[in-house]
């Protein structure tokens, strides 16, 4: 009885195995070590909330992330499941799976039908958080589960490239209709990574009530300052949050400073420019505006914005994603060119676009959606009506708002936010620096040095 | 699978696969446990088909020791626990086995697939060799349903049909050719043009097929686009090197990442074995090695303070609580556990609200520079944490009280002890056998505490002059999160392996020596 049932067991279990094991054969792999591994990867790279211009708008998205579904389970979908919205797949009809965002997704859905009757391809839109588009993409494209099509920011692009992630992307004759800068934003290594859709940037924002000139130099804002101050008009004039480098960065430009020299191809990691004398200039007159009382350690982005509501500072500076608060407050506000001082100031351009997946067997077939349907002038106007920022397709550009043409007025004063991975060193030692002195406890000469110290070091190249 | 019984579990010699001797219970047993271990050896299948070996390993292992429990006599009380031990194997020991193994390879950014996706990615990169036109294409179908195209050059017009591994025919070469108003095709012999709306799927369905010889032939690369692409590296393993088909370029593999003589470098590239380097490193390299010492000290700091404030509040909260002459006494104690309830995540946010030196109630009255002090930064977030904590030693302390028998308090009354020296030699000390392991607990939890320090003040105000960002309140854990994730090269998830097991040595010495400590109270208890 023992000795047959044993028998028994071990045939069933191998022919099971081996029926199960065969039929899976050429299946595609289970994303099952992506799994264990994304935790440690989730969040890693994310700069705080108000540094990087990508998590910026957060301050007014946050309610929307807890509400998507979670990521991971995106690639277990199977691609012809129909969209949650529209037509379904029809069986055998070649599909595009897309990572968007809420707003993204909600612009692509307008053109799914279109698509399908045109041209007989589906696209499988899947809605997955900005952020968490970032690192799940680099987890899963390898593992062959991720889209063929995801939106992203031009600053992941280090990261994504050095894993092989963005196929290089060919728009022909439409590039001309791009903003020059948004494509330089997504030029890695002399390559194309993406097709833009959006550019951001903050702009110099006064209330026109208290300043009906915006001062134009950071000595005119000084005196400015200094005046309204003493008058007891304000309660801090410049509305600067201590020791944010994507904020600052006008004023650094502005001064002279810069972060990483360019070469040909794209920024070089080590040249760093953090201890240029224009950076330091810069710190020196945050030092003096500290120093005068114009400035303060204790102001955070919330506060800075709080100021601004309630009249209490008079200018800052800031992105379109404050706009609707301010709005909301009854501010009478303008929008401007940020100051210049030794030049004028420059402030970072983030932008976004569409990628296709390396890994994707559909790249030919995506890249071909994305420069046929994309790149047109309805699904532009209907990204930005969903996403509210200036097209990066400049055909689009006419049905733009007050405020969106205020800021595609500055863009072009701005330079793409540098996509090498060493700006996330920045990001840490270059905001310590700025905040030190804020805080007094580093003069700028020694702060300038430790930060540029610290990325030399972080990026090998000392 | 069954139910257990009297026979199954005591494993007396009854046979494991019927009580009943029915053919059918056998059959379905058996069938059950041919799915569970052909699930697993499915899986690790695929994994293996995936390269993940170690992973794929952990399944087949895993495999095995669910037939042999299920088929050795001896082993059957172990049949009832075994989903347990499956996933135990399968989401504890394979992480830690994972994580022990990561921290001796560099895995990292630039680095994450295995060696055969690496090269397989490289492999897929194509080039258009100079000079070769960007050629108009339209899509055609063969009557026997295979697929072709007629490229023209839009440059001089020059066109052909191209078809799969044959040479290019010249337009005038083709049979019964019709062309439109436009210079399209609008009919062939054997061939039929197939309308605009198909080129889409024209495009899927021949991605990456040549058309044409294997010399002049080209690959549709847009919907209206055909290029004479061409594969732009070859793998080598003799050379274990990628070789550039456009100049001959030899990429050799270094650590992972195939580079060139002059530096450049493919991605992606692959994790490689790098013995202890990771852990040299933490010693050696000055940018990690920097604020290392004062990170550490507070760190203890921290994480005994955290414990000690926390369980002070809680002691006396529980002490006063557990008197019987106290007012609304449930009620109290219930509002008193509403800080635990609530998520830390909000609570520390609504602390950093109220500390806000601008705009917050308490840091607008009353500001020491309470995220800009390095003391004051680190009082406050003892503070925060006091509010977060005490609520948890209240409970446990509570529950630990009323475990303990009225009747010796009696006769310490009876014996003339005052209520001071009854706390002192009877409260506490019986207190602490069963609070110490969970005051262990509480430090080896806030030890490694990053939401709060992270949510707080994200470890600032920075140590100005310090090798490697680092703040005054930054713990290990959060400042080698910031080296791991937050440096210039991406994430260094070996690095960040090999730190999390330092940390894990730290706290496990703590522990043991506590649990020594906690030893030695047990034996205070045996002579109360």
């Amino acid at each position: 009885m023992y000795r047959r049932n044993w028998s028994i067991v071990i045939a069933l279990l191998v022919v099971a195995s081996m029926l199960l094991a065969a039929c899976g054969g050429g299946a595609e792999p289970t994303p099952v070590p992506a799994a264990t591994e994304a935790p440690a990867a989730a969040a890693p790279t994310e700069a705080p909330a108000a540094e990087a211009p990508t998590e910026a708008p957060a301050a007014e998205e946050p309610t929307v992330a807890p509400t998507e579904p979670p990521a991971a389970e995106e690639p277990t979908m199977a691609p012809t499941e129909a969209p949650a919205a529209g037509a379904a797949c029809p069986a055998g009809s070649p599909t595009l799976t897309i990572w968007a965002d809420k707003e993204r997704n909600a612009a692509l859905l307008t053109i799914q039908d279109q698509v399908l009757a045109e041209t007989g391809v589906c696209l499988d839109l899947q809605e997955v958080g900005f952020g968490d588009i970032r690192s799940n993409v680099s987890l899963a494209a390898p593992a062959g589960e991720g889209p063929d099509i995801f939106v992203g920011a031009n600053d992941w692009l280090g990261e994504l490239a050095a894993n092989g992630v963005p196929a290089e992307m060919d728009l022909g004759a439409k590039a001309a209709d791009f903003d020059p800068v948004s494509l330089q934003a997504f030029t890695f290594d002399g390559k194309l990574l993406g097709l833009p859709y959006a550019v951001e940037n903050v702009a110099f924002v006064c209330n026109s009530d208290l300043v009906p000139t915006p001062p134009t130099t950071y000595d005119e804002l000084k005196t400015m300052a200094q005046e309204m101050q003493d008058a007891g008009t304000v309660q801090q004039f410049f509305g600067l949050m201590a020791g944010d480098p994507y904020h600052q960065e006008p004023i650094n430009t502005a001064f002279g400073g810069y972060i990483f020299g360019q070469t040909e191809t794209g920024y070089d990691a080590c040249d760093v420019g953090l201890d240029s004398q224009g950076a330091i200039d810069y710190l020196t007159w945050i030092d003096g505006m500290v120093k005068d009382g114009l400035l303060s350690a204790d102001v955070t982005w919330d506060t800075a914005h709080t100021l601004f509501d309630t009249g209490d500072a008079a200018c800052m500076i800031t992105g379109p994603w404050a706009i609707q608060r301010f709005q909301d407050a009854g501010i009478n506000f303008s929008i401007g060119a940020v100051p210049g001082q030794a030049q004028p100031g420059s402030p970072f351009v983030g932008v976004q676009g569409f990628m296709v997946n390396a890994f994707s067997d559909d790249r030919v077939l995506a890249q071909s959606f994305l420069t046929d349907y994309i790149a047109t002038q309805p699904v532009m106007e209907a990204l930005y009506e969903t996403g509210d920022r200036p097209p990066a397709y400049l055909p689009a550009r006419g049905v733009m708002d007050e405020t969106a043409t205020a800021f595609a007025a500055v863009t072009e004063s701005g330079h793409p936010m540098p996509n090498i991975v060493a700006m996330s060193a920045v990001w840490s030692s270059w905001g310590d620096a700025i905040v030190t002195v804020f805080q007094q406890s580093a003069t700028p000469e020694q702060a300038a040095a430790t930060a540029a110290q610290q990325v030399r070091a972080a990026a090998g190249c000392e | 699978m069954a139910v257990p019984t009297a026979e199954g579990t005591g494993g007396r010699k009854a046979s494991r696969f019927s009580q009943d001797g029915s053919v059918l219970g056998l059959l379905v047993k058996v069938l059950g446990l041919s799915a569970i271990v052909g699930l697993l050896t499915y899986t690790g299948w695929r994994l293996l088909g995936d390269g993940a070996y170690a992973f794929a390993a952990a399944f087949f292992i895993t495999a095995l020791f669910f037939t042999l429990v299920f088929v050795r006599k001896s082993t059957v009380p172990l049949r009832w626990i075994m989903p347990g031990l499956v996933f135990l194997i399968l989401f504890q020991l394979y992480p830690i086995f994972f994580t022990v193994y990561t921290a001796f390879t560099n895995y990292s950014t630039g680095r994450n697939v295995e060696k055969p996706a690496a090269i397989a990615a490289i492999e897929r990169l194509t080039y258009v060799p100079e000079g070769s036109p960007a050629w108009g294409w339209t899509p055609l179908q063969a009557d026997d349903g295979s697929a072709a195209v007629w490229i023209i050059d839009p440059a001089d017009g020059a066109a052909y049909l191209a078809v799969p591994d044959e040479d290019l025919v010249p337009a005038a070469e083709v049979n019964g050719l019709q062309l439109d108003a436009n210079g399209a095709p609008a009919s062939m012999d054997g061939f039929t043009v197939l309308p605009n709306n198909q080129r889409f799927l024209f495009v899927s369905a021949n991605q990456g097929v040549t058309f044409g010889d294997e010399e002049r032939g080209v690959q549709v690369t847009s919907s209206t686009e055909a290029r004479q692409t061409r594969q732009r590296y070859v793998y080598d393993p003799e050379l274990d090197a990628m070789i550039d088909q456009r100049d001959g370029t030899i990429f050799v593999s270094q650590m992972g990442i195939f580079t060139a003589e002059d530096g450049s470098t493919l991605a992606p590239g692959y994790p490689v074995w790098v013995g202890v380097e990771n852990f040299t490193s933490i010693i050696t390299n000055p940018a990690i090695r920097g604020p290392f010492f004062t990170i550490f000290i507070w760190t203890f700091i921290w994480a005994f303070f955290s414990v000690l404030e926390t369980f002070i509040l809680g002691l006396l909260l529980a002490l006063n609580m557990n008197s019987p002459n106290i007012p609304f006494q449930r009620i109290l104690r219930v509002l008193l556990i509403v800080p635990y309830a609530i998520p830390a995540f909000i609570t520390v946010k609504v602390w950093v609200g109220l500390l806000n030196p601008v705009l917050g109630v308490i840091g607008s009255a009353w500001n020491p520079g309470w995220f800009t002090d390095p003391f004051w930064a680190k009082i406050g977030i003892l503070m925060v944490n006091l509010w977060l904590g005490y609520p948890y030693m209240f409970l446990i302390i509570t529950g630990a009280l009323q475990s303990i028998p009225g009747d010796i308090y009696e006769a310490a009354r009876v014996d003339g002890a005052g209520p001071f020296y009854q706390f002192r030699r009877l409260t506490l000390p019986l207190l602490m056998v069963s609070i110490g392991p969970l005051l262990i607990g509480s430090f080896a939890f806030n030890f490694n505490n990053f939401a709060i320090i992270d949510l707080y003040n994200s470890g600032g105000p920075p140590i100005p002059g310090s090798a490697t960002p680092a703040g005054y309140t930054d713990i290990l854990i959060s400042y080698t999160y910031r080296i791991a994730f937050g440096g210039a090269r991406g994430n260094d998830y070996g690095l960040a392996a090999a730190i999390s097991i330092i940390i894990f040595a730290i706290v496990a010495t703590v522990t043991i020596l506590n649990f020594r400590f906690t030893g030695q109270l047990e034996e205070v208890s045996e002579n109360v």
